[in-house]
This record gives C-alpha cells, structure tokens and sequence, in this order.
C-alpha cells in the first residue's frame, strides 16, 4: 500500500504547493461556514429562547392575576399555543430533583433577566429527556422542554415547548455555494501555482540538456530570485567545469607532444646501436611509446580533428586497412560493398575502422569485415570468433582507459581508448556503434555511418 | 622488425641540409646521414637556414614545422619563392592541417615526429629520385594533378579522387604504383619495371607483397567507380597497361 501512497504523493514543487494552499483556503473555508452554521444557531436558538421566556413571564403573570381555579386553567388553555402548552394545577410538573443542564441554566437565566420577581426557588426548568420529570410523564414530554412556576398561593403554572433548536435539515443552497468555492478555489490554485513554478521547471529541464560536448547554451537566468540565482550559480558551475577540463586536457595533450622529441631521439640513437637484436626490441618498446601518446592525443581530441569534411570511400578506407592486417599474417577478411560515399574525415574514419579491426584481431582471433547498407546509412560489421563483451560491460567498453581483462600490458591488452576514441569519431560523423554478440560466439561490432547525400 | 642496417646505394650522395631547433637531433640525423654517405648541414632556425642556402648548393632540407619565430610551413612557402630545392617536412603525427598546408606550401613529402630512420632515408631517396629525375628528363615536371577518365590524382597531397568527387583511400604502395601507371601510360609495363617506377617511398618493406597482389588491390579500390574496372589491362605474358589518356594539370584539387 506505501507503493500506491507514494505514487500518488505530489512530488513536484507545484502540486505540494497546490496540495498546501488547497488544503489550507479549504480548511479554512469549512471552519468558516461550521463557525457560521454554530453563531446562527446559538443566535436562532438564543432568540427563542428569550421569546419564550418573555411568553412565559407573560402568561404566568396574566394567570396569577386571577383570583379562582377554573379561571386559571381555562386563561392556561386559552393562552396554549401549537408551541408553548399551558397547564395550571397545584402540582408541579418538573420535579425538584431535575438535572441542572447548561441549557436549563441558560432558560434560568433569562427567565431571572426578564422577571426579577422570580425568586429562584419560584420556578424550575427541565428537559423531559433529561430525566426531569416523573415515571410515568416522561412519555409524553418527550423532546420537550418544560417550566414550572409557582404562583404566590402555592400552586404551579406548568409550561411545556418542543424541544427547540434550529432547524435541522441542511441549508442546500448555503452548501452549493460553498462546493463551488471549494472547487474554485482549487482551480485557481493549480492554475496559479503552475504558472509561478514554471521557471523552475525549465531551469531543471535545462540542466538535465547539459552536455560538457556541446555548444554552451547558458540557462536563461529569468523567474523568481531563487530561480535566477540558482540559474546563475548553474552557468557558472559549468563555465568552471569546461575549464577545470579544458585545463587537464591541454595539459595531458602537452606532455604528450612534448614526449615525441625525447623519442624522436632515441629512435636515432637506437639506430647506431651494433646489436640487431637489441635495437629491433628497443623500436618495438619505442612504437609502443608512441601508439599511447598517439591514442592519447586522439581521445583527447575527441574524436574532432582539424581535417575537413570530404566525400570519402569509406569502402576504400577499410579494405586498405584489412590489406594490412592480411600482410601482417592476421585472419582478416572483406565481403561486402565496393563503394560506401560518406560525408567524413579520411584519416580519423580510418583511425576508428582501424581500432575496431584491431580489436577484433586482438581480442577475437579472427575478423571479418562485411560493408552494407541499411536505409541512408552504411554499416560496417565487425565480427570476431572470440568470447564477446557480456551486456553488462557494454557500455563500460566504451569509457577511456577501461579494458576488460586485467592486464594493462600491451600485447595482451591495450591503451584501453580504441572503442572510446571509436565511437567519440562515429558521433562526430552523426554516426554511431554498436555490439552485440553473436548467435555463434563472438562479437559483433556494427559501425553505422550516414550515407552521403548527392544534391 | 628485424632488418639490416640499410646500405648505402650508390643513389646517396648530395648535400642535405637539416632544420631543427633540437641540438640532439640535429646531430643524430646527421651522423645517421653521414653514415649512408650524404653531406650534413645543421640549422637551429629560418635564418640560420637562409644563410645556408645562400652559401652552399643543397640537394635537398628536412625541415621540421615546429621551429620557434618563423614556422616551418612559413619557411617553406619562403623557400618555394626561389627556388625548387627539395623539401621534406618533420610534422606532429596528429596534426593533420599543418601537413595538408606544409604539402600545398611546397614540401614535397613528409615524415611524422617521432620518425624511424629508415623512413627518413626512405623519403629523402624518394624525393631525390624524383628530383633528379626530374631535372633529367625534358618533361616539366611540376603538375601538380594529373586526371585520367574523370579521375583526378594529387600529387602533392597523395590523394585520388573519382569522378564523382568521393576520395578514394590509398595506401602508399597503391598511390606509388598508381603513380607509375599514369606516368607510363598506354605502354606495356612488365612486371620487374613496375617494381622499379613504383619503388616504395617507406623504409624497406619487410612484406613482401609481389606485383600482382598490389595491382589487383588497386584494382578493386578503382572499381569503386563504374568506369574504374577498365583502367588496368592485364597483358598476358607481357605485363599490364594503363589505358586512358591522361591530361596533366596545374593547381590544386577542390
């Protein structure tokens, strides 16, 4: 059941402030009209209750006023009322021993306030269903409030009322009107609270569009103070990242230059070396130096490069890299098309090709290279016989510097950059690369490359 | 790789002249010339280069593009103004406008920091051969393009374009045999005298490739055009042909 409760939560800063304010204007318009619902009735109640005591003052003091009995009960009935019943008898109907209520006390009270002659002892009030009455009498007050007053002479004028209060039934239309305001005044809240809180919706769509690739877009610093604070310290944040980046990669990119001319040296030196067998390892160690920073520079790069965009054969491309690998004795082999024109950059495509053949020699023993075409793109398939890249590594291949077996050395592993530098080249072309692995074993690299379109 | 020293031919002589602000280098480039029989002048700079070409013939400079003040790019279009003097460029492997601007200002090949040796003396022969040849034959030898069937051929920047404009990837061998072809054109060319006009400009090649392998790669990159498949005629017993006319051109592929 949380599950369900915590869907339904509001949980963007618009609907919990529309849930607070809702909640708040409602609790307070409900308070309102039961706050006005209990004043009308007190005040409905309080006058009756003064009507009544004015009647009964009245009618007790037209009775006392009479000399004999049978006067007195015909004047009580003369003066009965569908609402106040009147009796006279020398008993009194409430009895002495009646629960004192607050409403008892209230009649008591107004009663003393309209006839000060009333001594207290001179008239009793109680309810039927209270219990104020005898056994047998209480049936037939039910519901009613009655008084009792003595008269100078010892006998009783005995009232009896329906039990008073305000009408019961609901006000339909008081309670129309006051849904509508409710509903109004969620309406407007949403509304409202919606348009206020838009700003801070755009600033987190547009800090999620952030990319330290692309062109800066600074987020627009417009909305509320907060908004546009949180906007600005955003901007700045990123500004500061690009650079702390820029810096690190020039760095890097600097040593790496600087590393070519203490090679470049030892390349001649190694040259004048008598030993053949020596020199041959010292070249290779030193092609090795070089192959890092060369990978290094191009990752660093990012796929960019200062080339321009040409239609290039990307079929050509590939097959002078399969040729070399062919003559270096490596199991590669080509099938496929004999021309794929894209829009690129020759030797950064040739660099991406060239890292996912030698992957696949590398990794998979064996390659083979099939270009085809799929709708206005090329698609050149890499597939090796080796153990394929589990689904969980997949994306990982493609972070610098990763490698997926746990030696760092060359032979056996790699600078850990040729899939990165791979795919940071595809994108630059708007292209992309894929891996899966096949049915049979194996790998299955596809780079996809928009073909080029002929005006 | 495991090869012998290079020899010295009896192509290697002349005076060469070697720009590069590394003291270190600069000795060790030409002790290893010296060693294959070329005379070695050093230069830290653009003047102290000037100055040498002022005061001596030089058969042919190795400039490296990264000198401080006047780059080497600039330096060689300044040389180019007057003279035709061999140039082979040391360019940052990585950096693919300054040779791109380093060919079209005049060098006439390039090798990439840090360089083997060899590749070095591969190049320099190269260059010389062709200078040379150059200088012997009547043929003005300065086209810069040469088109064939639609195709047109860069010399300078090594690049092959097919007629419908898409640049077509060579490797060295290829464009070195290709080069061959359209020079020799519409002769019989046997095999031994392909293997000679197409000598590789890469140090020694420890793959050996035979003639045949080569030719039927380049065929394949042709046919990347319709028209490519007719270009190379196989002559049985005798060799291959290059059939087209070909048309030599000055400037500079869009």
């Amino acid at each position: 059941m949380t599950s369900l409760a915590k869907r339904l939560w509001p949980d963007t800063v618009a609907s919990r402030a529309i849930l607070i304010l809702v909640a708040a204007l409602l609790a307070f318009h409900l308070l309102g009209y039961w706050a006005y619902r209990v004043g009308v009735e007190n005040l409905a109640t309080a006058g009756q209750d003064r009507g009544l005591a004015e009647r009964i003052v009245s009618i007790k003091r037209a009775i006392a006023s009479l000399p004999q009995a049978p006067e007195r009960d015909r004047v009580a009935h003369d003066l009965s009322s569908a609402s106040l019943e009147v009796h006279w008898s020398k008993v009194s109907l409430v009895l002495g021993s009646a629960p004192v209520t607050e409403r008892t006390r209230a009649m008591e009270a107004r009663l003393k306030e309209l006839a000060p002659e009333l001594a207290a002892e001179s008239f009793r009030v109680g309810f039927a269903d209270d219990g104020a009455l005898g056994a047998g009498e209480a049936n037939a007050y039910k519901h009613m409030m009655l008084v009792s007053v003595r008269l100078d002479d010892g006998s009783w004028v005995n009232f009896s009322s329906s039990a008073l209060g305000a009408s019961q039934h609901l006000d339909w239309g008081l309670t129309a009107i006051m849904i509508c305001f409710a509903v109004a005044i969620v309406v407007v809240a949403l509304l409202l609270l919606r348009w206020a809180t838009r700003p801070l919706r755009d600033l987190a769509v547009a800090a999620e569009r952030f990319s330290l690739d692309q062109v800066l877009q600074p987020l627009p610093e417009t909305g509320p103070v907060e908004v546009r604070r949180a906007a600005r310290a955003f901007n700045t944040m990123r500004e500061r990242i690009r650079n702390l980046v820029t810096e690190r990669m020039q760095a890097m990119a600097a040593v790496s230059h600087d590393l070519r001319t203490p090679i470049t040296r030892l390349r001649l030196r190694s040259e004048f070396l008598e030993d053949d067998a020596t020199r041959a390892l010292i070249d290779a160690d030193l092609g090795e130096m070089e192959a890092m920073i060369d990978s290094t520079l191009d990752y660093l790069r990012g796929g960019t490069s200062s080339e321009p965009l040409r239609a290039v054969d990307l079929a050509s491309v590939i097959e002078t890299i399969v040729d070399e690998h062919v003559d270096q004795g490596h199991p590669v082999s080509l099938v496929g098309l004999n021309s794929a024109p894209v829009q690129g950059r020759l030797l950064s495509l040739k660099r991406a090709a060239s890292n996912i053949i030698s992957n696949a020699v590398k990794y998979g023993q064996t390659a083979t290279v099939t270009i085809t075409e799929a709708g206005d793109s090329f698609a050149i398939l890499v597939e090796d016989e080796g153990p394929g890249i589990a689904e969980t590594d997949r994306e990982r291949v493609f972070h610098p510097f990763v490698r997926l077996e746990e030696s760092r050395g060359r032979q056996t592993g790699g600078s850990g950059l040729g899939l990165t530098i791979a795919l940071a080249i595809a994108r630059s072309h708007d292209g992309s690369i894929a891996l899966e692995n096949r049915a049979e074993g194996g790998l299955r690299v596809t780079l996809s490359l928009p073909k080029l379109e002929r005006s | 790789m495991d090869q012998a020293p290079a020899a010295a031919t009896a192509d290697d002589h002349g005076h060469i002249l070697v720009v590069d602000d590394d003291p270190q280098i600069r000795l060790l480039v030409a002790r290893f010339l010296q060693r294959h029989g070329y005379q070695v002048t050093g230069a830290p700079d653009g003047r102290a280069m000037m100055e040498a070409l002022a005061h001596s013939a030089i058969d042919l400079i190795v400039l490296d593009v990264m000198l401080p003040g006047r780059s080497g790019v600039e330096l060689c279009r300044d040389v180019r103004a007057t003279s035709q003097v061999p140039i082979v460029m040391l360019t940052a492997r990585t950096e693919e406008s300054e040779r791109i601007s380093g060919l079209e200002g005049g060098a006439d090949d390039y090798v990439t920091k840090p360089f083997s040796p060899r590749e070095l003396l591969a190049r320099i022969r190269a260059v010389l051969r062709r200078s040379r040849a150059a200088h012997s034959s009547s043929a003005a030898q300065t086209s810069a393009i040469i088109t064939f069937d639609g195709w047109r051929m860069d010399l300078r920047r090594r690049e092959l374009l097919s007629p419908s404009g898409t640049l077509i990837d060579l490797s060295t061998g290829e464009f070195d045999l290709l080069v061959a072809f359209v020079e020799h054109a519409n002769r019989v060319l046997s095999r031994e005298a392909l293997m000679q006009f197409a000598k590789t400009r890469t140090s020694d090649d420890p793959f050996d490739r035979t003639i045949d392998v080569q030719i039927s790669r380049l065929r394949r990159k042709l046919e990347a055009d319709a028209s490519g498949g007719q270009l190379i005629k196989t002559i049985r017993g005798a060799g291959y042909l290059f059939a087209s006319k070909v048309d030599h051109q000055q400037g500079q592929l869009a």
